[in-house]
């Protein structure tokens, strides 16, 4: 296949949700490992926590949502094995700030109704946009304009709840479920029809 | 270690085929079609044809990274995963790990490597191209380099030979700048594409769009039936191996015909790494060899010697092949070996959107995409650079529909829709030789005592000029089309090496005294022994180089057999 394709078809196939470290990491791979650091681990009640935002992130609908094509393990497995260590630990901390929201409307996040879950995603998404904006004018000196040297971190982290995201909408649509039931998966197609009239009710193809 | 009588007798052969890569196999397949007995040496482990291709059948979910690189393979596949795709977890296997074979870079450099049966054959891009009359007479009219020494008329033959027996689907189009072939039917093209092809040939007379050639079978012959081959199934997972032989491979279409002919011996996990030449003879009588594995190092002899272990190793073997007729090296005469080396020059071009065609779809996974061949300084075209680039691109749908919801029921529901149409294209340029691009012998030494590559090469002025072009016309061509949010790039980051088309080291010339080999792929002053990989290369074209690699193999190994025949090696 074309290899500038490959970048093409990721960017459009994640809908555009997708950040420059993920975007580099899906061509070139990740960091390489840190010497001496401690390995990605979340305890049972985070990994309750991903799982749940990544089923309000994609739901079930008339086919199954992300907590049950097992999106949360996923996570926890691309943090540790394919991120740098300060990713994993910026992951982890808006881990904490999810807790620590859930602690102010009540409670532990898993025993609070849907809505109030909403509620604190969403808050979430709000802190990763304006995170996301914060850095990008650290990174651009006021006065002249102009990108300041050295100021783009040495290790681009991703917000929580971006990264959340895009590793959400990532595992569940290349896991079985995503693929072959909420998308269209034609596992050996035989033959190849390149110019024909959309179908109705089509869906998108499932990447092979 | 020195082997006598009977254990001599026993590593003796007519030919040794260095490398079973595109080239080694078609070495293999046509010395031993001819009666010759073959010894194929492979420094790689075996890979079985199906049986071996671990991944072919696997899914997306089968891997627990989907694919992407962790941290562990990006230290060992610290080169191979430059290439974006080479180091992905479900073909990463076919790639070596750069860690376990390593190499020096004065200048960045990509070097991208398979060692196993069937070398890089089992993960190539398979695009098929003729080179056209000009690419051989343009280093002769700009002075640049050295003469070719040979024409596309002595090619021509040996292009119908292999196209028929590879298999290369594609279209005929009548054109100059890009000969037709022996083609099999032609893949479809997207509703865009055809848009794109009528647009822009409306838009820029003289420029064409043609779909990818491609070594898929879309109609397989008698020939590929009977070894075993069948028709692409268009599941686009060709980097794994294919379970139906459609693309060509070593696996595939020429170890199979070698082997029939039962004059065949393949012995893998045996690194070559110098040629055995005799001062007295004035000709090789065999190669140097040490097991990957045990280390033990071991002599084959034979006549007649193909090296076809690509375009860098060749060199390396060529290097360490040290004599009194031959001080610096075989066929070094020149000082040109491992010299020129050349790529072709990507990652330059542009991509964009397009409204309308919603109602218009497409069914399966096409292993190709459309080539849109050169067209500058070409008739009347005149830039201020030489030669040319090719376009390789695509035009799909990408997946979700733009809604507001970012999660949710209509988030999720969004995102299974086919979404927008999308085009990109990306240049292939060519590299003009240049000598002072090269690779050297270090005194560092690997795992098995080897000298370690050291690379020192760089685009030079003439393909940064392109590069420019290459980006530009792709904009322009895609915006005169109706394309909108078009992002015209040019990454820099790119190095020699990342084409995966290396050529040029040891190069095909008229004299002694500023080439390797002759036209006739023959190192000077070591008849015997043939190079035919893209180490032979004069200059690089702009096309995908393996369909040349295939055609010069045929037609030395024709040369080889006749000239032994009349005992002339």
């Amino acid at each position: 296949m074309n290899r500038r394709d490959a970048l093409n078809r990721v960017a459009i196939l994640m809908g555009g949700a997708v950040s420059a470290p993920t975007l580099m990491a899906l061509l070139e791979g990740c960091t390489p490992a840190e010497t001496g650091s401690k390995p990605f681990v979340l305890s049972d009640s985070q990994r309750d926590i991903v799982a749940q935002i990544a089923d309000i992130i994609i739901p079930a609908t008339d086919t199954p949502g992300a907590k049950e094509a097992g999106v949360g393990p996923f996570i926890e497995t691309m943090i540790k094995d394919c991120y740098s260590d300060a990713q994993g630990a910026h992951f982890a901390k808006g881990l904490d700030e999810v807790s620590a929201k859930a602690k102010e409307m009540g409670g532990e996040f898993l025993s609070l109704s849907q809505e109030q879950q909403i509620e604190i995603v969403k808050a979430m998404e709000e802190a990763a946009s304006t995170e996301k904006k914060e850095k990008e004018a650290k990174e651009v000196d006021t006065e002249t304009g102009k990108e300041k040297e050295g100021s783009a971190a040495d290790e681009p982290v991703t917000p929580f709840f971006n990264l959340m995201k895009e590793l959400t909408l990532f595992g569940y649509f290349t896991s079985e479920i995503g693929a072959t039931q909420e998308l269209d998966y034609v596992p050996i197609p035989g033959r190849f029809d390149g110019c024909i009239p959309l179908k109705e009710g089509q869906k998108a193809y499932a990447l092979s | 270690m020195n082997i006598q009588g009977k254990a001599k007798e026993q590593n003796t052969f007519d030919a040794i085929v260095v490398g079973s890569g595109v080239s080694g196999g078609w070495a293999a397949k046509e010395l031993t079609e001819k009666g010759l007995r073959v010894l194929m040496l492979e420094r790689g482990n075996h890979v079985e044809h199906v049986s071996g291709y671990r991944d072919m059948m696997k899914e997306s979910w089968d891997f627990p990274h989907r694919g992407r690189v962790d941290k562990k393979a990006a230290e060992e596949y610290w080169a191979v995963k430059r290439s974006g795709y080479a180091a992905n977890e479900e073909n990463r296997f076919l790639f070596v790990k750069d860690t376990e074979h390593p190499y020096k870079e004065k200048r960045r450099f990509d070097w991208i490597r398979g060692y196993q049966t069937g070398g890089r054959s089992l993960m190539w891009g398979r695009q098929s191209y003729r080179w056209n009359e000009r690419d051989f007479t343009a280093n002769l009219e700009e002075g640049v380099g050295i003469d070719w020494p040979i024409r596309y008329s002595d090619l021509a033959p040996w292009y119908d030979y292999v196209e028929k027996f590879a298999g290369i689907s594609g279209q005929k189009e009548g054109l100059d700048v890009l000969p037709d072939g022996q083609f099999q039917p032609p893949m479809e093209m997207t509703c865009v594409e055809k848009h794109f092809k009528s647009e822009l040939e409306k838009n820029f007379p003289g420029r064409h769009l043609t779909i990818g050639r491609v070594a898929h079978l879309t109609q397989p012959t008698e020939e590929q039936t009977a070894l075993g081959r069948g028709s692409c199934q268009f599941r686009n997972k060709c980097i794994r191996g294919c379970p139906y032989g459609a693309y060509f491979s070593t696996q595939s279409a020429t170890l199979p015909a070698a082997k029939k002919t039962e004059n065949l011996t393949l012995i893998n996990d045996k690194i070559v790494y110098q040629v055995i030449y005799d001062d007295e003879l004035g000709k090789a009588t065999g190669v140097r060899a040490i097991d990957q594995n045990t280390k033990e190092e071991v002599e084959y002899f034979a006549k007649i010697i193909f090296l076809n272990a690509s375009a860098l190793n060749t060199a390396w073997i060529m290097m360490q092949s040290t004599s009194s007729r031959h001080p610096n090296g075989l066929g070094n005469a020149s000082d040109q070996l491992g010299r020129n080396i050349m790529d072709h020059h990507l990652s330059s071009g542009a991509s964009g959107q397009i409204e309308g065609f919603k109602d218009q779809y497409y069914y399966g996974n096409r292993p190709n995409g459309i080539y849109i061949p050169r067209f500058t300084n070409w008739g009347s075209d005149k830039r201020d650079f030489l030669r040319g680039f090719g376009y390789q691109g695509r035009a799909g749908r990408s997946r979700g529909i733009p809604v507001d919801a970012t999660m949710g029921v209509e988030f999720k529901e969004s995102l299974s829709m086919p979404g927008g149409w999308y085009m990109g294209i990306g240049g292939f340029g060519e590299t003009l030789p240049d000598e002072s691009n090269r690779m050297t012998l270090t005194d560092e030494k690997d795992q098995w005592g080897l000298p370690v590559i050291e690379f020192d090469a760089w685009w030079g002025e003439n393909e940064q000029k392109m590069r420019v072009a290459m980006r530009d016309e792709a904009v322009a061509m895609l915006e005169a089309a109706g394309f909108t949010n078009v992002n015209g790039y040019k990454d820099e980051e790119k190095s020699p090496g990342i084409g995966i088309h290396e050529m040029g080291t040891a190069r095909m010339g008229h004299e002694e005294k500023s080439s390797v080999l002759n036209k006739h792929n023959q190192v000077w002053g070591a008849p015997n022994v043939f190079v035919t990989d893209g180490a032979a290369m004069t200059s690089a074209s702009c096309v995908n180089p393996s369909l040349t690699y295939m055609a010069l193999t045929a037609r030395a190994a024709d040369f080889a057999v006749s000239e032994m025949k009349k005992g002339n090696l």
